[in-house]
């Protein structure tokens, strides 16, 4: 398969990328790692006319820690980088693991942090052929006006599936946006749109920097459990995330999904430090996320009804296994 | 067209590219290296893995203008002329190689994880080759091929 035409721009500095972005008004993508892009492009499903390549942009790709501080990644930082680094590995494990829980190791080589967050929805009916859509009316994804997915509903249901994402928000990250006018510094969750078409906030001339992880404490502990056919390439039929926050007068229990929906789901409970955190808290965050899961028809593997059963499961066992590393 | 430097098996090529051209395309189509396989042409098969700056990388999920001034190494590159790297020897010789497609692409990533990692476990091999596809072999062959050198 041949990739469209495009021209290609390597800015030198962020303040120049985010000039261009804003000049070519949306005409433009932004080139990280590439492995969520190329294949769309090649597929036809996306035609921009410029590609803007972050990678000659210096000081993107830098992890940094400090105690105090927490963690801070360069949204060029690689999967493989982050999975490999030292300070990582000790320190947010459950970044590590998840990292590794990304496609292949080509992909994980390739692919970039920031690259895994703003990943674009996934659906059977848009993420395939030219070949294989004929006799398809073009889905609202694709620029048309039609659903297959749920059909009549006149809104895109393409489900977003970072393995990433809900680590991040379990961490409670925060993320640097960049543009031509400054930078603004806000939660992770606010990346997300919820909307299928175009699942980020970003506007052309935007730019995701940096990810920023709060410092941790030894009491707490975070998972990742990924639920996939194959133990390699696949995309999360749900993907949840655990974590437990602990600060000087309370702690923090969040449960955050992927694969279920337009956007990651976060779901935060506040107890006092001192109070245990038994099954009454358990059973809320596992029924809310039930609630609120809406896995659909559009992702290759399990039935949707499978996958929200497992919901549940997959909730209580994180939350369990992320009290048992927090040593509670 | 973008004149660009690629630098392929030690060797510094100067090429005329479309900058929508992926590396895979180049090294196959302008440098006539067609070791490195288009399989899926998607990123999913692993057949056209090469070793960019010493890790694996998929050649048609990158454009060829993104590889100016890194090392790339095929599998032309793998062993010198006329001889066979330790790696193709074991696939050989423990019957890792049927249709022989997805051969370059493992290769690849098990020099790859070899080079990072001389002692690999079973585990470690099957993760850096998950990326693999093999529909002939059933993989323990590939496995036993790569932790034989490893050993070694």
């Amino acid at each position: 398969m041949r990739l469209p035409e495009f021209s290609y721009v390597a800015p030198r500095s962020l303040a120049e990328a985010c000039t261009t972005l804003e000049e070519m008004d949306g005409k433009a993508a932004v080139i990280a790692g590439g492995t969520d892009l190329l294949q769309p492009l090649k597929e036809k499903l996306k035609r921009p006319h410029y590609l803007v390549d972050l990678r000659s942009i210096p000081g993107l790709d830098e992890i940094s820690y400090d105690p105090k501080e927490g963690l801070t990644l360069g949204a060029m930082v690689s999967l493989r980088h982050l999975a490999a680094s030292r300070v990582v590995k000790q320190t947010y494990p459950v970044l590590a693991q998840a990292a590794l829980e990304v496609a292949t190791a080509q992909i994980q080589a390739m692919g970039t942090v920031g690259g895994n967050l703003c990943q674009d929805s996934l659906c059977l009916y848009y993420n395939r052929s030219a070949a294989s859509k004929k006799g398809l009316e073009l889905c609202l994804k694709a620029g048309g006006d039609v659903c297959h997915t749920v059909k009549g509903s006149g809104k895109c249901w393409a489900t977003f599936c970072s393995d990433l994402a809900p680590v991040f928000l379990v961490l409670g990250a925060r993320i640097k946006i960049v543009d031509k006018d400054g930078e603004r510094v806000s939660p992770l969750a606010e990346l997300y749109s919820g909307h299928g078409r175009r699942p980020l906030t970003l506007k052309p001339g935007q730019v995701l920097t940096q990810i920023m992880v709060p410092p941790v404490t030894g009491s707490d502990g975070a998972v990742y459990l990924k639920l996939r056919l194959r133990q390699s390439i696949d995309y999360p039929a749900l993907g949840v995330a655990a974590g437990i926050r602990v600060k000087e007068e309370t702690q923090k229990i969040a449960v955050a999904l992927t694969g279920v929906e337009k956007k990651p789901l976060l779901f935060e409970k506040e107890l006092a430090r001192d109070q245990t955190i038994g099954e009454d808290v358990i059973r809320v965050l596992a029924e809310q996320a039930y609630a609120q899961a809406h896995p659909l028809n559009n992702l290759r593997d399990f039935t949707p009804k499978y996958r929200k059963e497992m919901v549940p499961i997959y909730v209580r066992s994180a939350l369990q296994q992320a009290l048992h590393w927090g040593g509670q | 067209m973008e004149r660009i430097t690629l630098n392929v098996n030690g060797q510094s090529h100067q090429l005329n590219i479309k900058v929508n051209e992926t590396l895979l395309d180049v090294l196959r189509e302008q440098l006539g290296l067609f070791g490195t396989k288009k399989g899926c042409d998607s990123g999913a098969c692993g057949a056209c893995t090469v070793i960019i700056d010493g890790e694996p990388a998929l050649s048609c999920m990158i454009l060829a203008v993104r590889c100016q001034g890194r090392e790339i190494l095929t599998i032309e590159g793998l062993a010198p002329e006329g001889e066979l790297h330790p790696l193709q020897e074991s696939a050989i010789e423990h019957g890792a190689v049927q249709c022989g497609f997805c051969t370059p692409g493992w290769l690849m990533s098990a020099k790859a994880l070899l080079d990072e990692n001389p002692a690999p476990s079973r585990r470690e091999v099957q993760a850096a080759i998950a990326g693999n596809l093999c529909r002939c072999t059933g993989y323990k062959q590939i496995e036993d091929a790569i932790l034989a050198v490893a050993k070694k």
